[in-house]
């Protein structure tokens, strides 16, 4: 490497979210966390006092979803591509995060550095910088690095999720020429004041604990959510990428063995706190707070085929993230408007220090960062008959960026900073008209435009058209087509050194043809299915190469041509006695092809797929339910993953075909004072050794118990989404 | 009942009929590469540990890759740095690893190994019982014992932290070992190898980037003028001719602001200096001038990697091309024609002549 080194700067940002409190975050977590236990043990003994309570058998509630066999669509939806995760995968346990759901719901792909590790995700081919994530309507993208690590985002925070593919993104924002990822949070919580806690113990001294507090009635409704994490995660892995010599007494090698190591420096502790207020008037105007508070203390895990010693150097990542948000909805019977405010303050500290002398520790890399996001959005829609619907959109978001990454001395010996401290306003409008002239018929167009800085983006056209061709199965044909463009992050910009502020958007144009059908019989079976061809074309790809100055920096360099065929089925059955069976699988053939210019009269990659993109993924989950017992079975694949541009298979540069299976066991058990779940989930069900990305190791087998404790405050229940958690 | 099982039953076979099959490379092969040679280090992507090392043989134009990973069964780790020969062992400076691997010319086989330096980019011998390590964001240069691979000292650079911290290429004359501090820095240090210490230093320009002694034991460094709004400074780069003896700069040529001059090489009788500047440029140590055009033109690519032949002068341009497949090693004979090509790893950064 020339400095490659630098660039792990950028990496360890990318790669970030670890944490280590500071002392008063650190204090605030360890109260939280002796709450949470306290509460924990007043539970468990207010049941042992109830013991004599009559167990009352409590009842899982399957559903099948109602199959309704009609012309009328939501108007919204004219056109989009959009997948859906339900209440059950995203509550289905308190350690799993975001990355976690999408992994084995969605043929999504997933990128996955480790155990509590960065987690990026990428739509159709793209990276993950073509991922638009918003929460509550907020884009939540970090500005920097223009990606998003799921792996901070506990799935439990997420009462709502989608995914919006290629075109149908652009319905609410810009730039995701993979797509978005739809996150949020839902006002509905049960009347009067209602708990609810649980806790995971799991290998490797894994501690997971969560508890909500709800209060609502006609007009309020009030929740508090808390989730701590923390594990020193230091799993055991056959190290095949090293060995261990065995000398004699002159120092000559007679033996050698793949060592048994464990994860070093791999610890984490997270913990997310959530606050909602809502106020409904019951006269059409909703009034909600969300503040979401991060702070994450993570190591970053020694790779595969480091000597060092970790007891030698601390190589940790810390962020403290507040997202706040103030919404109002005006709702009348043919309008709605909306406004939004919010702001993001974002710190992010990567510390790489080493222990000079006993005791003695020097920083190597000391980077800080800092984000403070102020957000505005208003948005309106209206629908003056059953045949029109209009909708505008407005949305601003100002970023203030501090980046430290390097302290350095001059040369005339004073002390200097090297980073970069700049803001940006980023400004995004939208119009929509969607018309259903016949209720089998929809169409729709989309005008976006978006402003970066004082840099205008052309406008962003995009249409939508679905018809229902058979009531029988409900058949409906969908297609769309549209332009998009992604502006450089912050990073691509201006970081030093190696931003690039002469880079150009990248630019892209898609189409997607698709259909799917649902059909069923109320009561016994419901079965549905999508299938959809997309095609899409992305021109000045950025992407972070070396300089002859030993530096990385970005470039508007390759075309690629990303197409392909996504699929989902999914399957629900009522079976005689009680039992219930369904199944949600999907599928994603995606090559992902670079047809940029050759580099270099020896480049090999033109007409390649690109490295890390998957050909193939696919994720089934199997749900089988009696009474109150469930049983969950989750498996993912990929398809074998290039490491390098060229597609060459070598032992050092290619990940074979990835399969993973995990499976989990519930039962709920309804006593007089509270509900109590119990489950058990093993992942990497059959103790696969393997690697996700090159040199980053990850666990084999592993189990984790939760018990879950609903206390019941004889209160009338009146569960948001039936499910007991 | 027993057909709920049944699904159990056939959801549980599809899914465990779906095991990953990894090979791990664990085969071990035979080398005998006996004769000269030139190794490349092939440094890989940062953070993905996939370093390899080729071997090519100008006898036969036949290139070996990924030597290391198919003697050994194992890797050579994350982002290699460099490689020199010293005795009848090849020393490999493997950074991101923290690790010096000692192997075997022949067979590639390892012999040794250096475990757990900071960060480590250039090894120089003194004598059989001392080298000096060179290490990047330190502040330190570690002494090492390469007959009981240990480290035995350091060496403390005055005027750097940890953070800023940067040592880079050491030659050696008389009892002392000069280094360029290359990183946001500006200066050549002098180390008495007697007493292990920094004992002078030298002000060139803005990051000097290598460092090469010649016949008349004069010192060339080629610096890069760091980047611009670096708070370090920003200026045209220049390649400096230093005596050793005196430790004083002799002569000073310099190059275009916008110029990435690096790599400075010479050639085995040591009175030709060869550099990357976008071009391949080429001077006799004795000029008084940059020649006005270069020894190989620009090939639509950036060159990365640089060595001339010490036997015969032919020289050794690397082409990382995207930094991401494989790299390409373009040979040429001394009057600049190409009369080989071939394919080694990914980011070939740096050569070592066997």
């Amino acid at each position: 490497m020339k400095e490659s080194s630098r660039a792990s700067s950028i990496l360890h940002h990318a790669s970030s979210i670890v944490h280590r409190p500071s002392s008063i975050v650190h204090r605030a977590s360890s109260i939280i966390h002796r709450a949470l236990c306290i509460v924990h043990c007043a539970l468990i003994l207010c049941i042992v006092h109830h013991a004599s309570c009559i167990k009352i058998q409590a009842q899982r509630l399957h559903r099948l979803p109602n199959v309704t066999v009609t012309a009328k669509r939501p108007m919204k939806d004219i056109g989009v591509q959009k997948t859906t995760f339900d209440s059950l995968a995203l509550k289905e346990n308190i350690a799993l995060s975001m990355a976690d759901v999408l992994t084995f719901n969605s043929s999504v792909f997933v990128k996955n550095y480790g155990r509590a590790t960065l987690s990026t995700v990428a739509f159709r081919g793209t990276s993950p910088s073509h991922t638009q994530v918003t929460w509550n309507g907020m884009r939540i993208n970090n500005p920097m690095l223009g990606m998003t690590d799921f792996s901070t985002i506990p799935s439990y925070f997420i009462d709502q999720a989608s995914l919006m593919h290629g075109t149908s993104s652009v319905n609410e924002t810009g730039g995701g020429l993979g797509g978005l990822v739809r996150l949020g949070t839902l006002p509905d919580v049960a009347d009067g004041f209602n708990a609810q806690y649980v806790q995971g113990i799991g290998s490797f001294k894994t501690f997971d604990e969560f508890a909500r507090f709800t209060y609502g009635n006609d007009h309020w409704q009030l929740s508090t959510r808390a989730v701590y994490s923390a594990s020193p995660n230091d799993y055991k892995y056959v190290n095949h990428d090293k060995k261990i010599n065995i000398y004699d007494d002159d120092h000559n090698i007679i033996g050698q063995y793949h060592p048994t190591e464990r994860n070093r420096s791999g610890s984490f502790k997270d913990l997310h706190i959530l606050q909602e207020i809502y106020y409904n008037t019951l006269k059409g105007d909703r009034f909600g707070i969300n503040a979401w508070y991060i702070n994450s203390n993570r190591e970053l895990p020694m790779l595969t085929t480091d000597y060092g010693d970790e007891r030698g150097f601390e190589n940790r990542q810390r962020e403290q993230t507040f997202r706040g948000l103030l919404s109002w909805d005006h709702t009348r019977s043919t309008w709605r408007t909306g406004l939004k405010g919010g702001y993001i303050h974002s710190w992010v500290a990567y510390d790489y220090r080493r222990e000079v002398s006993e005791g003695n520790w020097a920083a190597m890399t000391r980077s800080r960062s800092k984000v403070n996001t102020i957000y505005g959005q208003a948005e309106g829609e209206y629908t003056p008959n059953k045949k029109w619907y209009f909708t505008a959109n407005i949305s601003a978001h100002q970023h203030f960026v501090r980046s430290e990454d390097k302290n350095i001395i001059l040369q005339e010996g004073d002390k200097a900073i090297v980073g970069y401290d700049k803001g940006r306003i980023e400004l995004s409008g939208s119009a929509s008209a969607k018309w259903q002239p016949v209720d089998r018929l929809g169409l729709s167009l989309v005008l976006r435009e978006d402003m970066f800085g004082n840099e205008w983006a052309p406008v962003i056209p995009a249409f939508f058209i679905d018809g229902v061709v058979s009531r029988t199965g409900n058949v409906v044909l969908k297609a769309s087509i549209s332009r998009n463009y992604r502006f450089p992050s912050l990073n691509d910009l201006y970081f030093l050194p190696g931003g690039n502020p002469d880079l150009k958007n990248e630019h892209g144009f898609t189409y997607d043809v698709g259909v799917s059908f649902s059909t069923g019989k109320a009561g016994v079976f419901s079965i549905g299915g999508s299938a959809t061809w997309f095609d899409s074309h992305i021109e000045d790809w950025i992407i972070w190469l070396p300089t002859p100055k030993g530096f990385f920096s970005p470039r508007n360099v390759k075309k690629v041509h990303a197409y392909g065929i996504e699929a989902k089925a999914d399957l629900g059955i009522q079976l005689p006695q009680g039992w219930f069976f369904d199944l949600n699988g999907s599928y994603s053939w995606t090559p992902s092809i670079n047809e940029g210019d050759k580099l270099s009269p020896a480049d090999q990659s033109v007409g390649k797929q690109l490295p890390y993109v998957p050909g193939h993924s696919a994720s089934l989950t199997g749900r089988l339910s009696w009474r109150t017992w469930s049983l969950l079975y989750k498996w993912c694949y990929y398809s074998e993953r290039f490491t390098m541009s060229s597609n060459d298979y070598t032992l050092t540069g290619h990940l074979p075909t990835y399969f993973m299976n995990n499976v989990s066991i519930e039962n709920l058990l309804s006593f007089r004072p509270a509900d109590i779940s119990l489950k058990l989930a093993v992942n990497n069900l059959f103790n696969e050794d393997y690697l996700s990305v090159l040199a980053r190791p990850m666990p084999g087998i592993n189990f984790e118990f939760f018990i879950g404790i609903t206390p019941k405050f004889c209160k009338k229940e009146k569960s948001s989404d039936g499910i007991n958690y | 009942m027993s057909r709920n099982l049944l699904y159990v039953v056939l959801i549980l076979s599809l899914m465990s009929t779906s095991c990953m099959k990894w090979d791990y490379g664990d085969d071990m092969e035979d080398f005998d590469a006996s004769g000269a040679g030139l190794f490349i280090t092939n440094e890989g992507n940062f953070q993905y540990g996939n370093a390899t090392l080729s071997y090519y043989d100008p006898s036969t134009n036949t290139v070996q890759n990924e030597v290391f990973f198919r003697a050994n069964g194992m890797k050579l780790g994350d982002t290699a740095q460099s490689m020199c020969v010293y005795g009848d062992k090849g020393w490999i400076v493997v950074n991101n690893s923290h690790v010096i691997f000692a192997i075997d010319l022949n067979t590639f086989k390892e012999v040794g190994r250096i475990e757990n330096l900071p960060s480590p980019r250039y090894i120089h011998f003194v004598n059989d019982e001392k080298a000096y390590v060179t290490q990047i964001w330190d502040n330190r240069i570690f002494v090492v014992n390469p007959k009981t691979y240990s480290i035995t000292g350091q060496i403390e650079v005055p005027g750097m932290t940890m953070e800023s911290g940067s040592t880079e290429q050491m030659v050696q004359y008389g009892k002392y070992v000069f280094c360029n501090c290359w990183s946001y820095q500006n200066r050549i240090i002098k180390i008495d190898t007697e007493i292990d210490r920094v004992v002078g230093e030298l002000t060139v320009g803005i990051q000097p980037t290598s460092l090469v002694i010649d016949k008349y034991d004069r010192m060339w460094t080629v610096t890069d003028g760091g980047y611009e709004g670096s708070p370090y400074g920003y200026e045209a780069p220049a390649l400096f001719c230093i005596d050793a003896a005196t430790f004083k700069i002799e002569k000073q040529f310099k190059f275009r602001l916008n110029d990435t001059p690096s790599e400075i090489q010479l050639n085995g009788t040591r009175d030709t200096l060869y550099w990357i500047n976008r071009d391949i440029w080429r001077m006799d140590v004795t000029a008084e001038r940059i020649p006005v055009r270069p020894f190989l033109e620009y090939r639509d690519t950036k060159y990365y990697g640089l060595t001339v032949n010490p036997a015969n002068s032919e020289v050794y341009v690397a082409d990382a091309i995207d930094y991401q497949q494989q790299g390409i090693i373009y040979r040429y004979t001394p009057q600049g024609q190409m009369i080989d090509e071939f394919y080694v790893g990914i980011t070939p950064g740096a050569f070592c002549w066997k």
